[in-house]
């Protein structure tokens, strides 16, 4: 027993004695680490058309025709294309393949397989995660030229052609049986980086020294770890292990930026956090009703509260600013401003009769409604809650409803709620996006049915028009006033209510490294998950002199 | 013979239950596996793909749920568990097998350990009774194993992993080392064990103490150890054969079958230290709805500790004439 207990004392002294030293490593001179949770271990797939693992592959690996900066209303940089050209009425897409860009395996890259690519996603609607083959009739090779034929005008689809399509290799892909099922394990790209090695918890990229945008990248090694969980990706940025993060990190003063003066933050606001309101439920069908919940809910104490003031107060006109401030009417986005006296006088006009404390319908129905979210997102829950408290105090009762993301998201593709805490909308490089996928009816399905935009059921055959009259326009002024039209509408019909921005979590480490994305210089967004842009951020990182 | 038998019977029932329940629990849940990836990619996956995704993953084929059952049932038998939608494309087993050597060899060591070391302690806790080893150590452990998990594995993160810098604070081995059969891969995979292991002995080895102390105690008040006393025994052979191996009796069961949940790997533990096993790979299941993925493991779970648990009705059967011979 004693002999035993020795031992084990022995074995944990040598343990602790060899344990002595840290490993600082990843972050010294040519490397970068990346620390951004995204709660799974890796499979060593990088099949750019998986949605799960595309954002491993789209940007290092694989790259876009054109890129589109979605922080600077969608400024292009000419990338596989060297140019790009709209014809026939906005309904001819014409490139240009740069010449002498070559695939990592040393074969040059040609419009052929850009035409191949495009080929491959209409065999296999699966990999066509953003629908091109919706607005598409054929793609074609003119040479050194590709062109795209649209069955209507479709200049919003440039983004999802140009920037969110990564172009892959015929003369890998071609061969391959059922791209859906393909792993790729080692990508064939044109892209600045080669995947060197993987393993469930690490990715390693190495700079592709024959790389077509020459002396670039200037970093030689990129880690990717895997973090299954927020805490130990934290502490990797907070130790300076890990230099370049995208994630929430909760008390960010104390934990993240007082460690180090090199630490800095920025978070650019992106898309809107918003509460759904189902246009179809009786109560809520009433104008008089949406437009009192939206002048009783005070955004920027749901900011500073519930998302800890990381996230901006929205405005609602759905534009996020500072990032499109350009597209804003500025005076529909001071309309509907927090006032709860105004919010009650609305009720009291429409004929809403108040009873200890609860306004009632004329015909005698509460004003009680229930409002889902999703309770593993704890700002999310603490900003619902707000939103319960503020509506309370003009009379209107919400009870919050903490569902699991996928129960949660069933219902709202469904229509099966009254109110829904959401951020569904993706963003775009325009505020146009956003408010297509909260308000383009043809998009939406009815109740019971998965609807894949405009999920609270908006119909307005006028918004619906305006919608496809900027799909058939590149005049930028005219993309304008569009977007004021539609502005109007979600401040005359709130069908929605934005409540915060949403924004990409970014932070970065200056120690070694220079070239980051800043507030004055945002040339990509700068959340490590994105495709293709954090491609571009690595190509802009050079290590300090 | 009727023993076994009846022992088999019972595994073979036990087993149909469990691979029923197993197919039909996860679909009961509400979504499918394209609203689950939309959900797990919030925000950054263009809405439009939700169609390109159910395409992918086969969500709207339209299999009436008792042909769903036979096919299940089917690719079980034969070892096919399909593709994991979580780790899309790859396939179940491989991403199983990639889990469990961590898994195997982090709990089930530390799992054997606690029992090997909880069952030495309280047998010699309960031998000298009030003595300074029974005086002490007991009670410590009886109060760490009362400490939540992640509770003192945070602790130990902040204090040995972050403050005093001893061991990695996550992860399985340093992501910047090379995998491989080499030494310098082989420390670095035992240091960054360390801390998990331990919190896990702490957590674990109270109740093997206690249970064995008590055990002990009661056993050494029977008369064939006052009978043994009385025919001069020494006292390190009426430990060992008398009491101990009496004692560890009801205990053998219980380590069974924690050794049988091994592989369903400790979900806390995997989590709070980023280790890649395959408890954390079983919360990714659910959370995405990846039904392959769960059954694969649910029934590895399953099988795991029915065969545990038939290992140990044996292993009583022959340290213990008695239940032999009842049945």
């Amino acid at each position: 027993m004693k002999r035993v207990l020795a031992l084990l004392l022995a074995v944990g002294l040598t343990a602790a004695a060899c344990g002595g030293h840290k490993s600082g490593s990843g972050g010294k001179g040519n490397a970068l680490t990346i620390s951004n949770e995204q709660g799974t271990t890796w499979t060593c797939g990088f099949n750019p058309f998986n949605a799960s693992v595309n954002f491993l592959s789209f940007g290092t690996e694989y790259e876009e025709l054109t890129y589109v900066d979605g922080l600077k209303s969608g400024a292009t940089t000419p990338w596989l294309a060297s140019s790009y050209a709209w014809g026939n009425g906005n309904r001819t897409l014409t490139f240009t393949i740069r010449p002498g860009v070559k695939w990592s395996d040393g074969e040059p890259l040609t419009a052929a397989d850009v035409v191949f690519t495009f080929q491959l996603l209409k065999k296999y609607p699966a990999l066509d995660l953003n629908a091109n083959w919706s607005v598409l009739n054929n793609v074609t090779q003119k040479g050194d030229k590709v062109v795209f034929d649209f069955k209507t005008a479709a200049v919003p689809y440039f983004y999802y052609i140009a920037d969110q399509t990564p172009i892959v290799a015929k003369h890998v892909w071609a061969s391959i049986k059922d791209p859906t099922t393909y792993k790729d394990t080692h990508p064939i790209g044109t892209g600045p980086f080669k995947m060197s090695s993987c393993s469930p918890q690490v990715i390693k990229y190495t700079k592709n020294s024959s790389y077509w945008q020459k002396g670039l990248p200037k970093i030689s090694t990129v880690y990717y770890p895997a973090f299954t969980s927020n805490d130990p990706a934290n502490q990797q940025l907070a130790s300076g292990k890990a230099q370049w993060g995208s994630q929430f990190i909760p008390n960010i003063k104390a934990f993240y930026l007082s460690k180090s003066s090199d630490n800095h933050i920025w978070f650019p606001p992106v898309v809107n956090v918003c509460i759904y309101i189902n246009q179809k439920d009786p109560v809520l069908s009433n104008l008089a009703v949406r437009k009192a919940m939206a002048y009783a809910i005070d955004r920027k104490k749901v900011a500073s509260i519930g998302e800890y003031g990381y996230e901006p107060a929205s405005n609602q006109t759905g534009i996020v600013t500072p990032t499109f401030s350009s597209w804003l009417d500025p005076a529909l986005a001071t309309q509907v401003n927090y006032d709860p006296a105004k919010a009650v006088s609305i009720l009291q006009a429409a004929g809403f009769k108040k009873k200890g404390g609860l306004f009632y319908t004329p015909d005698g129905k509460p004003l009680s409604f229930t409002m889902i979210n999703i309770g593993g997102y704890s700002d999310w829950v603490a900003s619902a809650q707000i939103v319960a408290q503020e509506l309370k105090q003009v009379g209107i009762k919400i009870t919050p409803e903490n569902l699991s993301s996928q129960t949660y998201d069933a219902d709202t593709y469904n229509g099966k709620y009254q109110l829904s805490y959401d951020g569904n909308q993706t963003a775009g490089p325009s505020p146009y996006y956003e408010l297509r996928s909260l308000l383009y009816s043809k998009g939406s399905a009815p109740i019971g049915k998965s609807a894949g935009e405009d999920w609270e059921r908006y119909a307005n055959p006028a918004v619906d028009k305006l919608i496809e009259e900027y799909s058939a326009t590149t005049d930028s002024a005219k993309q304008h006033a569009i977007v004021r039209q539609l502005e109007k509408a979600m401040v005359d019909d709130i069908p929605v209510i934005p409540v915060t921005e949403g924004v990409d979590w970014y932070q970065y480490n200056t120690k070694n490294l220079t070239g980051w994305v800043t507030q004055s210089d945002p040339f990509a967004r700068p959340a490590a998950y994105i495709p293709p842009d954090w491609g571009v951020l690595l190509l802009h990182l050079k290590p300090k002199a | 013979m009727r023993f076994v038998l009846r022992r088999l019977a019972f595994f073979v029932a036990t087993l149909w239950a469990a691979v029923t329940l197993n197919f039909l629990i996860p679909r009961l849940m509400p979504g499918n596996a394209a609203i689950a990836m939309m959900s797990r990619f919030k925000g950054r996956l263009n809405p439009q793909a939700l169609h390109a995704l159910e395409v992918a993953f086969g969500v709207n084929n339209h299999q009436s749920l008792v042909s769903a059952y036979f096919t299940y049932l089917g690719n079980v038998f034969r070892g096919h568990f399909g593709t994991s939608l979580t780790f899309f494309p790859d396939s179940v087993a491989h991403q199983v097998f990639q889990a469990l050597p961590w898994t195997l060899g982090l709990v089930g060591v530390t799992t054997i350990l606690a029992f090997v070391l909880g069952t030495l302690i309280g047998l010699a806790g309960a031998w000298r009774r009030g003595g300074l080893l029974d005086g002490l150590l007991p009670p410590i452990f009886v109060i760490t194993s009362a400490f939540p998990y992640f509770w003192l594995a945070l602790l130990a993160i902040w204090l040995f992993g972050i403050k005093l810098g001893w061991f990695p604070e996550s992860g399985g081995y340093d992501t910047t080392t090379t995998v491989g059969w080499t030494w310098t891969f082989a420390v670095d995979v035992v240091r960054h064990s360390i801390l998990p292991a331990a919190t896990i002995l702490v957590t674990a080895i109270g109740g093997w103490i206690l249970t064995m102390r008590n055990n002990t105690i009661t056993v050494l008040t029977e008369d064939y150890v006052r009978m043994a006393r009385a025919k001069g025994l020494t006292p390190w052979r009426i430990m060992w054969t008398y009491a101990g191996r009496n004692a560890i009796l009801p205990n053998l069961v219980g380590f069974a079958m924690s050794l049988g949940f091994v592989v369903g790997g400790a979900i806390l533990v995997e989590f709070v230290f980023n280790y890649p096993g395959v408890g954390w790979m079983f919360l990714q299941s659910v959370e995405n709805q990846d039904y392959a993925l769960m059954q694969g493991l649910f029934l590895m779970i399953t099988l795991a500790v029915l065969v545990a648990i038939l290992v140990a009705d044996v292993a009583t059967a022959i340290l213990d004439p008695r239940t032999r011979e009842r049945s």
